[in-house]
């Protein structure tokens, strides 16, 4: 949380709303510890991370949703299927990320 | 004061919380933070969760619990930990700077002022000149405090060893040999310490690394501590059937 809280402040002191998503639970391996947070502003700014980059711009996706409906979601990634084109961890871990807007 | 407002003070003030947030069921998104002294803001998580946080906060890890049908994540805010060395010998010097690197506090404590200098340790945060028992009540080192003793010397490695094993420390070391380690022994038994508090103490302390410069025995020693406090043994990786990463 504290590494993301100066750009959290820098963003709402433009008025802007933001979106926090937080990795809640891992199982095997997983690139960040469960606690690690990706913060995304209204504007579509981004401070910390969820994972090694391999998940970020999709959880964006749903950071944008997010904001625009106020409800929060639990996703989660596991292994990358390549045919798929899906988004996922190469490291054949698998994430819990719950993605939420912040609280005034 | 917003909860949030009060989560981001509680973070630049350094003190303890758990932020309790409903991830999965309803009210989906709820928010309780409960401090260490017992404050309390937000509604909306069971209270046999909210009951735990104590428990949670003394943990010092992140994680899932689940409670009346809901999940919960506990993200767990604390100050880094901090290591107190007794004994302001070169080995504290090596010792501090290691564990700077890890962000952790450092307190080096000697009764001797002449060894206890800001130019024989700089990388100490604090410096404490006294003797071990008042700069062990000065510290009161807690569940997220190291304690090395490190002096050499009996009439100081003892009383720190008393004072140490009389908190909450998570760890207690104590360089020396094993004829050291065995004599120091007799010595606190003597003095009506408990067998099982001496079984706390890590000693000689250090993991089996084959350590030789100082920066070495420094990394050996805070190896174990790491270790200790994430409650692993310390092998190799290679072997281990643990999880990589410490839980949280």
């Amino acid at each position: 949380m504290k590494e993301i809280l100066h750009d959290v402040e820098r963003w709402r002191s433009r008025g802007e709303r933001v979106a926090v998503a937080t990795v809640v639970a891992t199982r095997r391996s997983a690139p960040r510890p469960v606690g690690a947070k990706l913060a995304v502003s209204e504007s579509g700014e981004l401070a910390g991370s969820v994972s090694g980059g391999c998940v970020e711009s999709d959880v964006c996706e749903h950071a944008r949703e997010v904001l625009a409906t106020g409800t929060p979601k639990l996703l989660t990634y596991g292994i990358a299927d390549e045919d798929a084109w899906e988004v996922g961890l190469p490291c054949g871990g698998e994430i819990d990320v719950f993605v939420e807007p912040l609280p005034e | 004061m917003t909860l949030f407002e009060r989560l981001a003070e509680a973070i630049e003030r350094e003190e303890r919380a758990v932020l309790l947030t409903v991830v999965e069921g309803e009210p989906l998104g709820a928010h309780v933070l409960v401090l260490e002294s017992g404050e309390r803001l937000g509604d909306g998580v069971p209270e046999a969760v909210v009951g735990s946080a104590a428990e949670l906060i003394r943990s010092h890890r992140n994680r899932i619990v689940e409670a009346d049908g809901v999940r919960v994540f506990a993200e767990v805010f604390a100050p880094p930990p901090r290591l107190l060395v007794y004994g302001a010998v070169d080995t504290a010097e090596a010792l501090c700077a290691a564990a700077r690197l890890l962000g952790w506090r450092t307190i080096v404590a000697d009764a001797r002022a002449r060894f206890a200098t800001r130019e024989r340790l700089p990388s100490a945060d604090e410096l404490i000149v006294d003797w071990p028992a008042e700069a062990i009540a000065q510290v009161a080192p807690d569940h997220a405090t190291a304690v090395v003793v490190l002096t050499h010397d009996e009439k100081f490695d003892i009383p720190a060893l008393e004072g140490a094993l009389a908190t909450d420390a998570f760890y207690v070391g104590a360089l020396g040999s094993r004829t050291t380690q065995q004599r120091r022994r007799e010595r606190l038994l003597a003095r009506g310490m408990p067998e099982e508090a001496l079984d706390r103490i890590s000693g000689p302390c250090g993991l089996d690394i084959g350590a030789g410069s100082q920066p070495e025995t420094a990394l050996s020693i805070l190896a174990e501590i790491v270790a200790t406090r994430a409650g692993r043994a310390g092998g190799p990786l290679g072997a281990s059937t643990h999880r990589i990463h410490a839980e949280g």
